[in-house]
């Protein structure tokens, strides 16, 4: 039983790992722009696409495709923000995030008439697990964790030290004092969206690199990714971290106690008694 | 201002007189016996059943295209449209009652998924409009549809008995069973125990939430069991990521499928590496010696051809040539008169519309034999004689096997 646990911890945690580099995309979204972007989940699919285009397609190996991934989704988030939600600035939380449901469907269709609905694989060879006592692990979804890490070190290091990451700080901090500092909030916000729906482009690659992909490949996630970011606190970064690994690992311990159909039930869950009990998530300093 | 007003007013009373008489209009008898037939097919475009839908809506428009050039049905001409139902069942909803309350189709044609047939077919029999479907799920059959439903997909229960006579060649003691939540899992899981644990089988079974991206806890826990055969009930996307995390986790024992979840594209998907060994079971199979598949294959330029392309191409058929039986162009036409073209064996035998138009026309019976197979139905809509077929992926292709 032991054994067991700790072998769907550790699945949890691997997943969790994944599932935190969209779910920060989404969290950085909220930060700045103050409502829940839910196309997070087609920019998942554009960046698996994106990364599936190159490392498939043009034989770009996979670790090198991510960028292409996190570029890819990066953009088609700029421009669909520019598009679909940008004019709707000043409607309600609601609005928006209703808008962005729209804005999905729309890059999920357009995804869809290009490539077809059927599933695809990236050239990338299938290996067999790593046993290591009783445990087991895959070495791709040991290159997805340290793929997830450095994008997550990478980002904390361009919000911690750069002027532009401070600038964006600011923003989330308090828009109307940073406006008063001469920050542009328009191009933080476009910037957030670029590097926020980039994230999610680059977790639904790490998810497509351990499954298969297809237009639907964010939209299966998105439930562990808002539970995620809800968690740890909608708009915290270091709180979409540790909600992802939360999320990972609840859903996997859970079938302990629970038959697997119910795995969806943990997401939905998570969410009802964070806001019942702690409205702000884990590390969440504020309620909005 | 004030003749304005007194047009408004017209115009209202026009509209309220135009509104209180459409249902007397729409609900006179006749009305529909003129204009175009409409036929509609409820096809998966995207989703789990996206590999079928198109093919699906390709045989239904070759079949009207060809009947249309023919001089169309009954002195009109035959229209027809194709919604996408995503595979899922609120989709599908959306989609039959545009067919039905915008489009008036007379048929609803080729459902794939048991649970959009599920959702549907109340829909169809209270607007009289007649499914012809692919569905299997057992439980269709037994809704109180008036006799508006027939399908040619063998239904599940008949499917499960393929895995348990497959459990049972193969001399195992231990079978582990993972099926995502469908309207048939239940049936699949009961009829196989009751097959198999009588003989000595030990089966253990798991249903696994389809929407999830990854299984690799719930393959963990099946290899753990080390069972002799693993059935990977899924649809295509669930297997591709299972036979996956199969091959991680080195499984050495036998891995049998539905045939819908293990095709061509599957093999695509999960790579020849995962895919190599694994079994296509129950595919209900083509009738690859009819004279009705060789035009199939003709008329869609397809040198193969899976089932459901051939039950799609049946399904246009049999609606076809009902109408023309009856003489009745509407749903309930199909109803009453499609056991009087698929299970007369006395009739000439027919494989496509244009012969059984012309053979009906000169006051002649017929008996429709399809690509699917001779197309006889039951009473509560089941297709009667199927032929199933398992093969197994050798070299990264399905190979047919005799067991």
């Amino acid at each position: 039983m032991l054994e067991k646990t700790l072998q769907l911890a550790l699945n949890g945690l691997m997943a969790g790992a994944v599932l935190a580099v969209p779910a920060i995309g989404l969290t950085m979204v909220y930060a700045v722009l103050r409502f829940v972007n839910f196309s997070v989940a087609a920019h998942m699919a554009v960046g698996a696409f994106a990364g599936y285009m190159l490392n498939a397609w043009l034989g770009v190996p996979a670790w090198m495709a991510i960028f292409g991934a996190f570029a890819g989704a990066a953009a088609a988030g700029i421009a669909s923000d520019h598009v679909g939600l940008r004019p709707l600035r000043g409607q309600s939380a609601l609005t928006l995030a209703i808008a962005s449901i729209a804005v999905n469907i729309m890059i999920e269709s357009a995804i869809r008439f290009f490539f077809g609905g059927s599933p695809r694989d990236y050239a990338i060879q299938l290996r067999r697990d790593w046993v290591i006592g009783a445990f087991k692990i895959g070495p791709q979804q040991v290159e997805n964790v340290i793929i997830a890490l450095v994008a997550m070190a990478m980002l904390f290091v361009f919000l911690m030290m750069t002027t532009t990451g401070k600038a964006m700080r600011a923003v989330a901090d308090n828009p109307v004092l940073a406006d008063s500092k001469g920050i542009n909030p328009d191009a933080i916000a476009r910037l957030a969206v670029g590097i926020g729906m980039g994230l999610a482009g680059v977790g639904g690659m790490l998810v497509g690199l351990d499954t298969s992909i297809d237009p639907l490949v964010g939209f299966r996630a998105i439930l562990s990714v808002f539970a995620a970011a809800v968690v740890g606190g909608l708009g915290s970064i270091p709180g979409a971290v540790v909600g992802g690994l939360a999320i990972g690992l609840a859903e996997e311990l859970s079938l302990l106690a629970l038959p697997a159909t119910y795995k969806s039930v943990i997401g939905f869950l998570a969410i009802a008694l964070i806001l019942t009990l702690r409205p702000q998530g884990l590390l969440g300093s504020r309620v909005t | 201002m004030s003749q304005s007003r007194l047009v408004t007013r017209r115009r209202a009373l026009f509209a309220g007189a135009g509104a209180i008489a459409a249902p007397l209009v729409i609900t006179t008898p006749g009305f529909g016996q003129t204009g175009p037939i409409k036929l509609g097919g409820l096809v998966s475009l995207t989703g789990s059943g996206s590999p079928f839908g198109p093919n699906s809506r390709v045989a239904h428009q070759a079949v009207v295209d060809q009947v249309n050039a023919a001089g169309g049905l009954l002195g009109r001409k035959i229209e027809y449209g194709a919604e996408d139902d995503q595979t899922n069942a609120e989709a599908g909803i959306r989609g039959a009652r545009k067919m039905i309350d915008v489009d008036k189709v007379q048929a609803i044609m080729s459902v794939w998924a048991s649970a959009v047939g599920t959702a549907v077919l109340p829909l169809c029999w209270e607007n009289k409009v007649m499914l012809l479907g692919i569905s299997a799920a057992d439980s269709l059959a037994d809704l109180p549809h008036q006799g508006y439903f027939v399908r040619t997909q063998p239904h599940t229960v008949l499917q499960a008995k393929q895995f348990a006579r497959f459990i049972l060649a193969n001399n195992a003691k231990s079978a582990y069973l993972i099926m995502p939540q469908t309207p048939f899992t239940e049936s699949v899981f009961k009829t196989i125990r009751e097959d198999v644990e009588p003989k000595g089988v030990k089966i253990t079974s798991a249903i696994i939430d389809n929407k999830k991206t990854s299984f690799r806890s719930e393959i963990d826990e099946m290899t753990r069991a080390n069972p002799e055969i693993f059935m990977m009930g899924g649809y295509l996307a669930e297997n591709i990521v299972m036979a996956k995390d199969l091959f991680r986790a080195n499984y050495k024992g036998k891995v049998m499928g539905f045939a819908y979840g293990v095709t061509p594209a599957f093999i695509d998907g999960a790579g020849k590496e995962a895919a190599e060994g694994i079994y296509s079971i129950a595919d209900p199979s083509p009738a690859f010696d009819s004279s009705a598949y060789t035009k199939l294959k003709t008329l869609v330029k397809r040198d193969v051809l899976d089932t459901f392309i051939c039950q799609a191409y049946d399904h246009a058929n049999l609606a076809i040539l009902s109408m023309a039986k009856g003489k009745d162009a509407t749903g309930t036409g199909i109803r009453d008169n499609i056991r009087k073209i698929s299970n007369n064996e006395s009739g000439t035998v027919v494989d496509n519309a244009l012969d059984g138009l012309k053979l009906i026309a000169e006051g002649k019976e017929i008996k429709y034999s399809g690509a699917s197979g001779p197309c006889k139905f039951a009473d509560n809509g089941n297709i009667i004689e199927v032929a199933f077929r398992t093969a197994q992926v050798k070299d990264g292709k399905l190979a047919e096997l005799k067991i």
